[in-house]
């Protein structure tokens, strides 16, 4: 096997130079002469009809160009999920009422910002208040307002359900019988946002009969595609042009309402309009993420082992359906996928309520699943007296082993993680201490595993990607995958260096321009590195094929005996048989009628399954990359305040093998520092649908003094050929959830106190140590 | 917010900016800021605007070598001072030390807080050309990033002073 | 952005200034590093028709006369109290609470003036009310209180959140204004009035132009901490200064001061907590009795999230390790830096 030049090394990033010289341009950076401002008109209600709209007024004044309604659109709707059973269920601006606090009613297009606001507040918009309902268990009620009908398929006898998930197998109720220890809890995962630091931002300029869109997303094509359904127009006459992003998480994804705006306001003035969402109006009218309630029942063997689970997740949805129908099917999945569950009940609902609609927030429900299966093994582990390692490494899935829905996890490394982690962290020696220690600070460890999926099907669900030669013999590449921070552009590039044998550096990417790049899966379903990439080097493989081929002709020799190596193609029978990549394309073109090297490569997962499972009953085949890790946490808690920090964190995950680690390391560390927030800072505070907190003041996103050490080692399962497919494991999402768990467990350790609902809050602790405390005293 | 009080007719101003070194004259109300002014009438976007809350430190530049909020300081303020941005931070085509490590440290993922932050740590190691690991944190507090965790920018402040042995970890 | 229109001046004295600002009535407002007031501008709590801006004014150093008084120039930045020799050496207390102000931007912009005289602040208030919270509040001039919904409108509970104020109250400093009609000195505790709706006690042609620190008593200990989720950033839940002297005979306490800010419309000195120490031998017993005793005196307001019941948990706690600092423990971790 011949060493890989490029594939396991930490290249520098290929935007890396634009991104501190400042010349990276953002959608906000985007100039173009003419440009108008717009503001977007938002609901002060949490729910109201709608029953009178007058923008006479806004369109009146000077210096206003367009102002628009719900009227003045085609009336498609559009939604997180399309499916027939989850058909698109929102306007892009309200008809009639309003679910949530600052949904979108009308936008306007101005010559400044001054007066694009001027004209919003001469909107005149009456409203006919409705009862309001903000907690999803008070909206099941059958006396519950109405926000939407719930859906005709979930067949409960709940209000305001917009989906369900249900899926079983195996006997519970006799797995339950057969258990040594059965137990139950329930846990609450926290609102929290995706903070990312570049805000919403749109500017669309319509020329030509053609829209030209610039906007930070997490994916051109799905954009593309729902901007041009909305705006009913052909996909060919929308283009969504390259923009370097400034970060997303999941809040990227959904088509959202000042993006149709943005792009109807200028189609209408023939002017570009330009509208960017303030921190404020991100915080409060935005996407969120999913808050769960979990109610969990294991029953286990006195050895720990799994015997039956029953699980009922239940998702505060917001207004609309959003991704709510994905996430309570992706708890049903970061379930089953670590550990063996011979016996399960899942259900979900995904209810309704006046609150803004969510999307998915890294790690999509596998966080707050994680944390809840994570804690409740631990107190499982204590009460049979089991360690927290033992338990896992009995229960862990093993390689090559068939999940229940007929994927197989393939090289899954989460025993080796497992077995890392607990050796690197010294876990063993170290638990069990802080709840015996005296001084006022207490440490303690915990462990956390987890299981993502790396690459599934959703529309656009394959990934293409060109690598045209040019007759220097530098490659270009031309793919669709954006690049949100997470280095997809220098990945690929060292995928076709690798491949072509050529340097680095002379590989030239175009991304994520839906006229000129192939179609792409984007950057949202966790599956960029395995499957664009794949794409990318069979595309690769593809120009080096032909170059390759035609030497043999040339040479009159073997294909097979023939190597490449630095843009050189050569016979290693005959090393006088040579030609430069330069002089092979000129040959081509000259004896090939112009054949100037375009090597084409395309990758999906799951290759034979048409489609994604079923989101209600889970059936299907899901994907064929499976992504284990094993995380541990240190916590110091000062036991007199409550307060609690993140001191070290070590991942141990199986990401198949990195094709640059210093950029696994990099997701890994932006996790850590997701998951302490999560546990312990962030929280969206609102109050009847309001949001109290719309700063980053007030919003307790990390700082740079939260950050903790961190740790990380990966267990290779995988490895990279040359010309073969390859699989790697996705970082970018599931790390967030194994440390999440580990911290509460963590917390535990020290103090004794178990939370069961996020943020683990210096009050919440306290309160939880006082009452241990009462306890003990109570019982001498 | 239209009020019916008769709104006062406020005339723009010149201002005189020397940015990176190039004077500007330009045309301001007194409400814009130094980041509209920066971004609009000057051209260079490379400041970014992430909160315009003073919050977020994206918007951090250099106001007569001080590290400054330019969403919440007026461009009339700034009348004949001196603002650096990242843009002026490489000679040419040669990086200036911070900007480097940065490279290779992996301090950039998306690149957004980057030029706040390559701002506040030039401002830093002007003043203080070892910084400790509590005055890296110190100086760096008002730049919030949420794609690195900052373990790496940390590393690159180390390694562009010098400091602890701290070796580029990307090639 | 800020969307509305505004003339701005700059005059060359603080004298100017008073006179700008008598003449610009309720339209003028002054402007020194401009972090509480632009935010509060872009969101439209304060819509001045004139901003007097005193950045053409220099701030003198800080300096320190023959009897030990420390004067400080209002205008001088909140890093160059944090980074001032002089005042590290003398006022350690002012200088660690300069140093936790904000972050490093802010503190490079701020003053100590404009600090004293920030605005306080609440979740609600501190917001663009375009589409939440439309209906103006009692300190915007409106008809109701968000928060408290049972206040009149004479009650606003929004919290004066000074790190610096707590200090120079324990340090017994005064301030120095200027106004048109002349120079005059208040006690710090003066300056404020207790009540959200307008916190402070100056005349509106009132600037404040220095804070003026009497020397403090020889081998005075003091004790500081600023109670925050963050390590820095953001604006403290409870922020405490303390100081204390043990007499000759080691154990009796002296001049002491304690000092609260951030938990109500104004920061608050904690004289029955100061009584309890004040002639007594300073140990746990004491300290626990100054604490109940502060705690007692002290209604903190929930703020920011922050519940009544855990501000008292974690002042109960910080209190005491304050005072501890102050008298030469250092063992709690709130040494100051």
């Amino acid at each position: 096997m011949s060493e890989l030049n490029y594939i396991g090394k930490s290249f520098r990033r290929k935007d890396g130079p634009d991104k501190v010289t400042g010349r990276a341009v953002y959608s906000q950076d985007v100039k173009l002469p003419g440009t108008l401002i717009g503001r977007i008109l938002r609901s002060p209600h949490p729910h109201a009809r709608i029953v009178r709209i007058d923008t006479s007024k806004a369109q009146a004044l000077p210096g206003v160009k367009a102002v628009i309604t719900v009227d003045d659109t085609k009336g498609i709707k559009h939604g997180f999920v399309e499916t027939p059973r989850y058909p698109p269920d929102q306007e892009v601006l309200a008809r009639g009422r309003v679910v949530y606090v600052g949904e979108e009613i009308a936008a306007d297009a101005a010559i400044d910002h001054m007066t694009a606001q001027e004209a919003l507040d001469l909107i005149e918009v009456d409203y006919e208040i409705q009862p309001a309902v903000f907690d999803p268990v008070e909206a099941m009620k059958p006396d519950a307002p109405q926000i939407h009908p719930t859906h005709p398929k979930a067949e409960v006898p709940y209000s305001n359900v917009s989906g369900r998930t249900s899926t079983q197998w195996g006997d519970v109720e006799a797995g339950f019988a057969e258990s040594d220890y059965v137990r139950e809890d329930r846990f609450e995962s926290h609102l929290r946002t995706h903070g990312y630091l570049e805000p919403q931002a749109t500017i669309a300029n319509w020329e030509n009969d053609r829209l030209n869109v610039w906007t930070s997303s997490m994916g051109a094509f799905i954009k593309r595609a729902k901007l041009a359904k909305t705006l009913d127009l052909p996909y060919s006459a929308v283009r969504i042009h390259k923009t370097y992003v400034g970060g997303t998480f999941g809040g990227k994804i959904d088509l959202y309402s000042h993006e149709y705006c943005a792009a109807r306001l200028s189609m209408l003035t023939r002017r570009p309009v330009r509208i960017v969402a303030t921190r404020e109006e991100i915080f409060s009218a935005y996407r969120h993420g999913q808050p769960l309630a979990m109610e969990i029942k294991t029953g286990v063997k006195k050895d720990g082992t799994i015997v039956a689970q029953q699980l009922r997740i239940i998702n505060n949805s917001g207004g609309y359906r959003g991704s709510g129908v994905v996430v309570i099917f992706l708890a049903w999945g970061f379930t089953m996928i670590p550990y063996r569950i011979p016996n399960l009940k899942y259900e979900g609902l995904s209810v309704y309520t006046n609150h803004t609609t969510r999307a998915p927030q890294r790690g999509h429900g596998c966080p707050q699943i994680r944390f809840a299966i994570e804690s409740q093994l631990d107190r499982i582990a204590e009460d049979l007296g089991i360690d927290p390692v033992t338990i896992r490494l009995r229960n862990a899935r093993e390689p090559w082993e068939e999940l229940p829905n007929g994927d197989n996890v393939h090289e899954a490394g989460l025993i080796d993680c497992i077995k890392v982690a607990a050796k690197k962290s010294d876990f063993l020696n170290k638990y069990g201490k802080g709840r015996k220690a005296t001084g006022t600070i207490r440490r303690g460890i915990g462990m956390g595993v987890s299981g993502y999926f790396g690459g599934s099907l959703i529309y656009p669900n394959g990934s293409g990607v060109i690598v045209k030669m040019n007759d220097d013999g530098t490659p270009t590449v031309l793919t669709g995958g954006i690049d949100v921070g997470q280095g997809s552009e220098t990945v690929i590039s060292q995928i076709v260096a690798e491949e072509l044998a050529v340097n680095i550096d002379d590989v030239k990417i175009i991304s994520s321009d839906t006229d000129v790049t192939p179609q792409d899966i984007g950057a949202w379903i966790s599956g960029m590195t395995y499957v664009t990439g794949n794409a990318a080097r069979q595309a690769a493989g593809n120009a080096r094929q032909k170059m390759l081929d035609l030497a043999a002709l040339r040479f009159n020799a073997d294909v097979a005996n023939l190597r490449v190596k630095d843009k050189v193609i050569f016979n290693q029978r005959d090393p006088s048989q040579r030609m430069t990549y330069r002089e092979i394309i000129a040959y081509s073109i000259a004896t090939r009628r112009g054949d100037t090297i375009i090597g084409e490569g395309f990758w999906r997962t799951m290759r034979d399954t048409p489609t994604h499972p079923s989101l209600a009953t889970t059936k299907g085949r899901w994907t064929e990359n499976y992504a284990y890790s094993c995380q541990v946490a240190e916590v110091d808690v000062d036991i007199e305040t409550g307060e609690a920090r993140l001191v070290r964190a070590l991942t141990v995950h199986d990401c198949g093998f990195p094709i640059n680690p210093a950029l696994v390391k990099g997701q890994i560390d932006g996790q850590i520092s997701m998951a302490l927030g999560h546990a312990f800072l962030e929280e969206v505070i609102t109050k009847d649908g309001f949001t109290l907190n719309p700063t980053w003041l007030d919003y307790r996103m990390p700082t740079i003094h939260e950050m903790a050490a961190s740790d990380d080692a990966d267990v290779i399962t995988e490895e990279y050929v040359v010309g073969k497919p390859y699989r790697t494991k996705e970082v970018g999402e599931g790390l967030v959830s194994g440390i999440l768990a580990a911290i509460a467990n963590a917390v535990y350790d020290a103090t004794g106190a178990r939370l069961t609902s996020t943020p683990f809050t210096p009050e919440k602790i306290l309160k939880a140590t006082r009452k241990i405390a009462r306890d003990a005293r109570g019982r001498q | 917010m239209s009020g019916a009080a008769a709104k006062p007719r406020i005339r723009s101003r010149i201002i005189e900016i020397s940015v990176n070194g190039e004077r500007h004259e330009i045309s301001v109300k007194p409400r814009h800021t130094l980041v509209e002014v920066l971004r609009e009438n000057i051209g260079l976007t490379g400041t970014k605007d992430g909160c315009e809350q003073g919050v977020c430190g994206a918007c951090t530049v250099l106001l007569d070598g001080h590290p400054t909020l330019a969403c919440i300081t007026l461009a009339v303020e700034c009348d004949g001072k001196e603002v650096s941005t990242v843009e002026g931070l490489a000679r040419g085509q040669v990086f200036s030390a911070i900007q480097q490590a940065f490279l290779d440290q992996g301090a950039v993922q998306c690149g957004f807080c980057t030029p706040g932050m390559l701002m506040s740590i030039t401002a830093l190691l002007e003043k203080n050309s070892k910084p400790t690991v509590p005055e890296i944190k110190k100086a760096l507090e008002g730049n919030l990033c949420r794609c690195t965790g900052y373990n790496a920018i940390v590393a690159a402040v180390q390694q562009a002073s010098g400091q602890d042995d701290v070796k580029p970890v990307m090639q | 952005m800020i969307d509305f229109d505004f003339d701005h001046e700059r005059p060359g004295t603080l004298a100017e200034a008073a006179k700008l600002l008598d003449r610009h009535g309720s339209g003028g407002r002054i402007m020194a590093g401009g972090t509480d007031l632009l935010p509060n501008m872009r969101v439209n709590i304060l819509q001045p028709t004139t901003l007097i801006s005193l950045s053409e004014i220099k701030a003198e150093a800080p300096k320190r006369d023959a009897a030990g008084t420390i004067r400080i120039d209002a205008l001088t930045r909140l890093a160059a109290i944090a980074d001032s020799a002089l005042i590290k050496k003398n006022l350690p207390l002012l200088a660690e609470s300069a140093r936790v102000v904000g972050s490093n931007q802010i503190r490079e912009m701020g003053t100590l003036g404009g600090n004293l005289c920030q605005e306080t602040r609440c979740l609600y208030l501190n917001q663009r009310h375009d589409y939440q919270f439309v209906a103006p509040c009692f300190k915007r001039g409106g008809t109701c209180c968000y928060p408290f919904p049972q206040n009149k409108p004479d009650t606003c509970w929004s919290v004066y959140m000074s790190d610096v104020a707590p200090a120079l109250i324990a340090l017994d400093a005064e301030i120095e204004t200027v106004g048109k009609s002349g120079v005059r000195r208040i006690a710090i505790v003066d300056l404020f009035t207790g009540s959200g709706l307008t916190p402070l006690s100056l005349d509106h042609d009132e600037i404040v132009s220095a804070v003026i620190v009497p020397p403090q008593p020889k081998d005075a200990g003091f004790g500081y901490h600023k109670s925050a989720r963050r390590g820095g950033l953001e604006f403290a839940m409870a922020v405490m200064a303390a100081r204390l002297r043990i007499a000759a005979d080691r154990k009796t306490c002296t001049d002491v001061r304690i000092a609260i800010g951030a938990v109500r419309e104004r920061p608050v000195r904690l004289l029955a907590a100061e009584r309890v120490l004040a002639g007594a031998a300073l140990d746990d017993a004491s300290i626990a009795a100054a604490v109940t005793a502060a705690l007692e005196e002290l209604k903190p307001l929930p703020h920011h999230g922050f519940t009544k019941s855990y501000i008292v948990d974690n002042v109960r706690v910080y209190l005491r390790r304050v005072l501890k600092s102050a008298g030469g423990d250092k063992s709690g971790g709130v040494d100051l830096a």
